[in-house]
């Protein structure tokens, strides 16, 4: 059995629901991870400047104190730990605060325990969860724009905050949406942004009645399309993986299906003339 | 989830249970050493089940194919088995279903490898 067990973390709990904190609790630690437990804000803040945590999770919704201004305070602390978000209230609001406030995941309540491990571990292998910084420009639910570093986990943090503001969608548009954004997003930030923090890439998520409009622009000097021969969408009808080997000789990592899978996936897909900014929509009805 | 593979063999194929997420550095190297491990040690008849892959993008569907070509240079093959409704419109909309053998019944996968499938499972 091939198994990758996530790096042991320490993690500080903040839930006012005693069962939950300990449910939680025992399912991360028996993942390997060290747990403190906190039941209210004042009493999460003491803990915070008690200890260096690597992750929070934590409940929004606490008595005396907003799990939000626990966020902000523990982003605030000099190392920072990485802050899971985990509430009931799926207000689009307090989604767009959390990513505000840096949050580093959204949970929404009820999840699966599976879904907990998921992030913690994500958290746990990456060495800059904690550091690198979302900027946003927008924070509107029906516009949505952020400026991001290029760095491989961004897609998958991004791609959760802009699909949990797409919830109401039925699950296969959700589906392939998040598909075709995590796609094309990843494209920039490995191609674009040649996987360089330093290096920004600029998303914009624009939610219309009878559409949903996505626009990422990377910093690279973009590409000349007819020269993908990387990419499947340059393979004959006949010959579906004919640029995988293209890939081999160029020691390219086997992949090259984004575009051929997100031309499938949305409606209509259309590159700027550089092709350094791409934009697709969805329909809706 | 990180991704975890277990293995059965039945005659001389090796199914892999692969479980958790398929994607860009997060199970696709998990995918390629095992595999690589597996070929090296001349067991090339390889079953994928893929029942439990709980996300699948373009660099986890490029690493199948790199490793379908991997065993078929060595006289071999790798099939998938359980696509789930979602891995299965992937492979679609990028054709590969035209490129692997997909089953959704186990003995038959095993029975196309000219293998007898296990008994009493």
């Amino acid at each position: 059995m091939a198994n990758q067990p996530a790096a042991a973390r320490r993690i500080l709990l903040v839930d006012d629901d005693r069962g939950l904190r300990l449910v939680l609790s025992a399912l991360l630690t028996e993942a390997g991870h060290v747990v403190d437990l906190a039941g209210d804000g004042p009493e999460a803040l003491a803990m915070l400047d008690g200890g260096a945590f690597d992750i929070v999770l934590l409940d929004i919704g606490l008595p005396s104190m907003s799990g939000l201004d626990v966020l902000a305070a523990a982003r605030a602390l000099a190392a920072p730990p990485a802050v899971v978000v985990m509430t009931a209230d799926d207000t689009s609001e307090t989604l767009l605060e959390a990513v505000r406030r840096q949050a580093y995941r959204y949970l929404r309540k009820p999840f699966p325990p599976s879904a907990i491990i998921e992030v913690v571990d994500d958290a746990a292998a990456s060495a800059s969860a904690a550091t690198l910084s979302i900027e946003v420009v927008s924070a509107r639910p029906e516009w949505l724009e952020l400026i991001a570093p290029c760095a491989l986990e961004m897609a998958d943090r991004i791609r959760s905050f802009v699909m949990h503001l797409e919830a109401d969608l039925p699950e296969p548009v959700r589906e392939s949406v998040a598909q075709a954004f995590r796609e094309l997003l990843t494209n920039a930030i490995e191609w674009g942004g040649k996987l360089d923090p330093e290096r920004k890439v600029r998303i914009s998520c624009v939610r219309a009645k009878r559409m949903l409009l996505y626009r990422i622009a990377d910093p690279g000097e973009g590409f000349d399309i007819d020269r993908l021969r990387h990419a499947a969408i340059s393979n004959p009808d006949d010959d579906p993986i004919r640029h995988l080997i293209v890939r081999e000789e160029k020691g390219l990592r086997p992949g090259g299906f984004g575009l051929a899978m997100t031309r499938s996936l949305v409606d209509e897909l259309i590159y700027n003339e550089a092709r350094n900014e791409v934009m697709f929509i969805k329909y809706l009805d | 989830m990180r991704m975890r593979i277990d293995e059965q063999r039945v005659a001389d194929v090796t199914i892999l249970r692969l479980k958790g997420r398929l994607e860009l550095e997060e199970g696709d190297l998990t995918l390629r050493d095992y595999v690589n491990k597996l070929v090296e040690e001349g067991h090339v008849k390889l079953l994928l089940d893929m029942n439990e892959v709980t996300r699948l993008d373009s660099a986890g569907i490029g690493m199948l194919v790199s490793k379908f070509l991997t065993a078929r240079r060595r006289g071999g093959a790798i099939k998938l088995l359980h696509l789930t409704d979602r891995s299965g419109h992937l492979m679609d909309i990028t054709r590969l279903s035209t490129v692997f053998e997909i089953f959704e019944d186990e003995d038959a996968a095993v029975r196309s490898f000219g293998a007898a499938p296990a008994s009493g499972e």
